[in-house]
């Protein structure tokens, strides 16, 4: 009796024990958590520009690819009310406040963009330096407002390259060029873009064309006169060499070079930094975000550009005849072509 | 057995006869080895000095152009070899050359606005040039100095 009773104990204890498992075998569980539409919102005030605008859209969720099944715009644009001012304040108090209105006519520029009635919202207002902005979004169909604030950076002074057009640009293997500019308060990142431009002349048909080089970031240091970028020549011979695609029925002619500084706020910096690519241990870093009741960016920049410098004869020839570039067909500083020639 | 042995040997021979054949050198010079040895180079420094001029703020001279040419007809005809990036506080300029005279020229510009650039002799006025033209002899494994003189 007692063997039998120890035996039914035992089998029901199985019995137990099996359950969980049996019930655990299924292979579909949840990967995502629910879409809860968190609003996110860009705007870098561009104090070289007097319109300044505002990306505003809200988190979406796809079972597949985003590229290969685009969210409906509904799931991407707030619908229903939507105000959007930002306000510069001095003393403790708002000096001037601007609202933002809808525009869907901008170009965009390359990237994602899954629906073609993309709003941005605009503002007419030149940005001054040294102020502290905030801006408010109010959100109708959250009843939420998102609030964000920075301070704009002070003008940028750009000490190379100076607008003097009997100073031509060098750029050959073996010659580098240096832009420098003065440290600018509240920044909190540089960077330097290089644009080459040049003719291009085919079937009798020319066209202006160009070749866009942005430099690596430079972060400010302390207790120094001036920051630097130096511009390689041989990477940019090497770089003219794998853009600039070769046709033996073209012709083409170096133009200039146009550089552009730009500075960019602290949030700016904080927001690249946290969307580069890890290194180290922790592979998954939290995206940097100054907006409250959202995600997002609100930053500063500012920009210098000087254009039309002339390249020297070296460059222009260096260009024509290097082994790197002679295939691409540039003239030389004499507006010739010598198919003896090497540089 | 023994003709196994005989093939296995006749072939590891042929193979290792085969492996001694001189192979050609795709740089050329056949079974000599390849002699490449640097060129000796010298450094020839430009000191490129803003002169004063009396009449005009010193940041209203600028340096503008220091270009190099293996000889005067080049340097006239715009056949350079080195054309240098000029910068307004950078005034010592170096190139590694091979030895030999070579031809600078170095350029100011003055940028001063009304006649204040006329008055300092910059032909032209706003925007105009004075140059300097000299020679440096490079030696190797020596720098050789020369102080770009304009007029006033």
């Amino acid at each position: 009796m007692i063997h039998k009773m120890r035996k039914s104990i035992f089998w029901g204890f199985c019995a137990l024990l099996l359950t969980p498992v049996f019930h655990n075998c299924s292979t579909e569980f949840e990967m995502n958590a629910e879409n809860l539409n968190v609003p996110i919102a860009y705007c870098i005030l561009n104090s070289a520009d007097s319109f300044q605008y505002v990306r505003l859209q809200k988190t979406y969720l796809v079972d597949q690819a985003a590229l290969e099944t685009p969210p409906h715009p509904d799931s991407m644009i707030f619908p229903g009310e939507v105000v959007i001012s930002i306000e510069r304040w001095q003393d403790g108090k708002p000096v001037e406040t601007v609202l933002f209105q809808p525009v869907t006519d901008i170009p965009k520029d390359t990237g994602f963009f899954p629906t073609d009635n993309h709003i941005l919202y605009r503002a007419k207002l030149k940005v001054q330096p040294m102020q502290k902005y905030r801006i408010y979004i109010y959100i109708g169909d959250k009843e939420k407002v998102m609030y964000a604030e920075t301070n704009t950076i002070g003008r940028l002074t750009v000490v190379d390259p100076l607008d003097i057009p009997q100073r031509k640009i060098s750029l050959t293997t073996g010659t580098n060029y240096i832009s420098r500019w003065q440290p600018v308060q509240n920044a909190g990142i540089y960077q330097v873009a290089l644009r080459f431009n040049y003719k291009e002349t085919k079937d009798g048909v020319t066209e202006l064309r160009y070749f866009d080089w942005p430099q690596g970031y430079t972060k400010p240091s302390s207790a120094i006169d001036f920051l630097s970028s130096e511009i390689s020549g041989a990477r940019f011979m090497h770089l003219l060499a794998e853009n600039i695609p070769v046709d033996p029925g073209v012709v083409r002619e170096v133009e200039s070079f146009d550089f552009a500084i730009l500075s960019g706020g602290m949030e700016l910096r904080y927001y690249i930094e946290s969307t580069a690519p890890s290194e180290g241990a922790l592979l998954e870093k939290p995206v940097y975000s100054n907006i409250t009741n959202g995600v997002g960016l609100f930053s500063t920049i500012s920009r210098v550009d000087v254009t039309g410098l002339p390249a020297s004869s070296v460059t222009i020839d260096s260009i024509a005849y290097s082994p790197f570039t002679r295939e691409l067909n540039f003239l030389d500083h004499t507006g010739d072509r010598d198919s003896t020639n090497r540089f | 057995m023994k003709i196994t042995n005989f093939w296995m040997l006749l072939v590891t021979g042929l193979l290792l006869l085969g492996g001694c054949d001189p192979t050609d050198n795709p740089h050329g010079g056949g079974d000599d080895p390849i002699d490449i040895k640097p060129k000796a180079t010298g450094t020839l420094e430009i000191d490129f000095k803003v002169p004063y001029s009396y009449s005009l703020p010193p940041n209203k001279v600028l340096r503008a152009d220091l270009s190099i040419a293996k000889g005067a007809e080049e340097l006239y005809k715009g056949r350079f070899m080195r054309v240098a990036n000029v910068y307004n506080n950078k005034a010592k300029y170096t190139f590694e050359l091979e030895p030999g005279t070579y031809y600078y020229q170095a350029g100011i510009v003055c940028i001063a606005e009304g006649d204040s650039c006329s008055a300092s002799n910059f032909p032209g006025g706003q925007w105009g040039m004075k140059w300097s033209i000299g020679v440096g002899v490079v030696t190797a494994n020596n720098t050789t100095t020369v102080v770009p003189q304009f007029t006033n």
